[in-house]
């Protein structure tokens, strides 16, 4: 294991930004994300999880597929490749559960999304232990150790003004050995207990209770409040759904992707304007039966980390740990 | 609990039990003490769980629009810019003035959720107040069945109204680049969520122009310059009818000062139409929504 003093980050992030483009949390405008470093930029390591998640660097908000030409009667199709080396630093132990939830939705059962693969190849994870809780986590109920991230290269404590660096990954020792004059080493052991969650959820029997709730009234009850924005969509770290488009220019465009929310009516409408999901009722349930049923059914594993975005940033407080609550007292024969 | 807990419990059963309202829709406690989320009430022996307190931050208005066809009527709780907001939909001819009944309350500014996280039950004190309540003139509702409570000291506007659009002349001294720069960066941001237009009396529109995104007017890729679109359409399209509850801008996870950009159009449209309160007033109408043929344009 390794040891940087805390006021020496910056430079480490400087060396390493060298290797790859590094996104770490800083703050904009009161808000913090994982944004590019520039070696200037405010640092909110150690503060509570970003508002956005780091999904974005792996399945950016909108991304380019291919270019199209027309010339004459000849069309040409230009690929939109990304190579870049990205470095990601920061990230909590419940948005490391979530990045090898997203392998398993873009890179398992048969398919594998290109766009991801090349992104996700191409990035070097650090993630940083939690010392504290958030009043909104519960990432703990879901198995998660706040910790210890899951499938990161580097894992890094905070412990008494320094970072303890302890890699977990062949690539992950060459980040390390990359800025060899700023890591001392740190010996064995004194790291940090990792903090208990306050709010829990009891996720015991969830799916196989959900697989017979489709029809049960419980959902035209907890969508009332909801406002159909998709804001819990884009800021939850496993929420992945995504909309093809094009852009035109006359002769040429592009061919894109971009997120997408299952909270949009435009979501499931289909040409000739019939919508299948056409009220919030069937977009409500939709987004927690693929949470705690579809997702579990399909990779083994729930669909939801105990981040608590949702829980923070919803607007009318959709709370995803009273839903699962309210599920558990659902009476199937009542 | 406080009494005005206890008068609106009393209120709810009594209006459930004899049938004069459907159901209600106050506010409940949430999972942390911080947190007063909006909830629907539809039996008597429910009425237990509304509660006021410094946390019922949410604007009920927008509520109405779900339920139009509604046979009966619906029992809300409004606070002094949720009536402005009851006010925007009656005028906007969303709703129906005889399809519910509203319980007003005096509000003394409430609390946002976000600013309290982190903090423990005993710092309650410390939470400030909400910047949307800052600048509230209106904390009494301008419409309502019953008052639950009168209004006092207790009441008066944080601010004085001189500081309605600081923020707005502070963006007024930069330079057009600067300014340029400002905004580029907050729509850079922008997640095109939705989450203020769909928090706003003023968008009551049935379809979206942003629901149809095949419609080329504006693309769903999330640009700047698309992003930057959208809050300017949004913003032109409540011009004159912004009731300046400021629940666009609290609810934005992405801290884009949404209600500087609001309150400049205020600014303007008083400087060129006269001073003007949007949702005050029924008689009153919007600026923009008005023909006039002494308008200095009309000939």
């Amino acid at each position: 294991m390794l040891k940087i003093a805390k006021e020496k980050m910056p430079e480490l992030l400087n060396a390493w930004a060298k290797i790859g483009k590094l996104y770490v949390p800083q703050d904009q405008d009161g808000v913090s994300n994982f944004l590019p470093w520039d070696g200037k930029g405010k640092l909110t390591l150690g503060q509570g999880n970003s508002v956005l998640p780091p999904k974005d660097l792996f399945f950016p908000r909108t991304e380019t597929m291919y270019r199209y030409q027309r010339s004459g009667g000849a069309l040409s199709l230009e690929e939109v490749v990304e190579n870049e080396k990205q470095i990601l630093v920061g990230i909590r132990s419940c948005d490391a559960r979530s990045i090898a939830l997203l392998d398993d939705v873009f890179l398992t059962k048969g398919y594998v999304d290109e766009f991801y693969r090349r992104r996700r190849e191409n990035t070097l994870i650090v993630a940083l232990a939690c010392n504290v809780a958030q009043d909104t986590c519960f990432c703990t109920s879901f198995g998660i150790d706040p910790g210890r991230a899951e499938g990161v290269d580097i894992q890094v404590w905070e412990v008494d003004g320094s970072y303890i660096l302890e890699a977990g990954t062949e690539k992950g020792r060459e980040l390390l050995g990359q800025a060899p004059a700023l890591l001392m080493e740190a010996g064995e052991g004194g790291l940090p207990e990792a903090p208990a969650c306050n709010l829990k959820v009891d996720l015991a029997g969830v799916t196989e209770k959900l697989q017979q709730m489709f029809e049960h009234p419980f959902w035209a009850q907890i969508c009332r409040k909801c406002l159909g924005c998709g804001l819990c969509t884009y800021l939850c770290p496993t929420c992945h759904c995504f909309d093809i488009q094009s852009e035109n220019r006359g002769d040429s465009g592009i061919k894109f992707r971009c997120w997408d929310s299952c909270m949009f009516s435009e979501y499931t409408r289909m040409a000739g304007g019939h919508n299948p999901r056409p009220s919030k009722k069937e977009r409500v349930r939709n987004r927690f039966l693929h949470k705690l049923q579809y997702f579990p059914e399909r990779y083994g594993k729930f669909g939801c980390v105990g981040c608590g975005r949702c829980l923070s940033y919803c607007p009318v407080n959709m709370d995803i740990t009273r839903i699962i609550g309210g599920i558990k007292e659902v009476d199937l024969n009542g | 609990m406080n009494t005005l807990t206890e008068k609106m419990r009393a209120l709810a059963r009594e209006l459930l039990e004899k049938g004069e309202v459907k159901y209600i829709i106050g506010w409940e406690k949430g999972s942390l003490w911080y947190q007063s989320p909006p909830v629907f009430i539809d039996r008597p022996e429910d009425a237990g769980r509304l509660i006021w307190d410094e946390f019922c931050v949410n604007n009920l208005a927008k509520y109405l629009l779900d339920d139009k066809y509604l046979e009966g009527r619906v029992g809300l709780f409004v606070k002094g810019c949720d009536a402005r907001g009851i006010n925007r939909l009656l005028q906007d001819r969303q709703v129906e003035r005889d399809k519910f009944y509203l319980m007003g309350i005096v509000c003394p500014g409430v609390k946002d959720p976000r600013q309290a996280a982190g903090l423990s039950i005993e710092q309650r004190e410390e939470v400030p107040l909400a910047a949307k309540c800052l600048y509230c003139a209106h904390p009494e509702p301008v419409v309502y069945d019953v008052l639950l409570n009168e209004a006092g000291e207790a009441y008066r506007p944080k601010r004085p109204a001189g500081e309605r659009f600081e923020d707005v002349a502070a963006l007024e001294a930069m330079s057009p680049d600067e300014r340029y720069e400002f905004w580029a960066r907050q729509y850079q941001r922008c997640i095109r969520c939705y989450a203020c237009r769909n928090v706003c009396p003023a968008c009551n529109c049935r379809e979206c122009i942003f629901d149809r995104s095949q419609s080329g007017w504006v693309g769903k890729r999330m640009a700047g310059s698309e992003n930057a679109f959208y809050g300017l359409t949004r913003a032109w399209h409540v011009a004159g009818r912004c009731i300046e509850c400021g629940e666009c801008e609290r609810v934005c996870p992405m801290g884009i000062p949404i209600m500087t950009l609001n309150k400049k159009i205020i600014k303007e449209l008083n400087e060129l139409f006269g001073e003007y309160e949007a949702g005050v007033s029924l008689e009153a109408e919007p600026p923009l929504g008005r023909y006039r043929t002494d308008d200095p344009d009309f000939s």
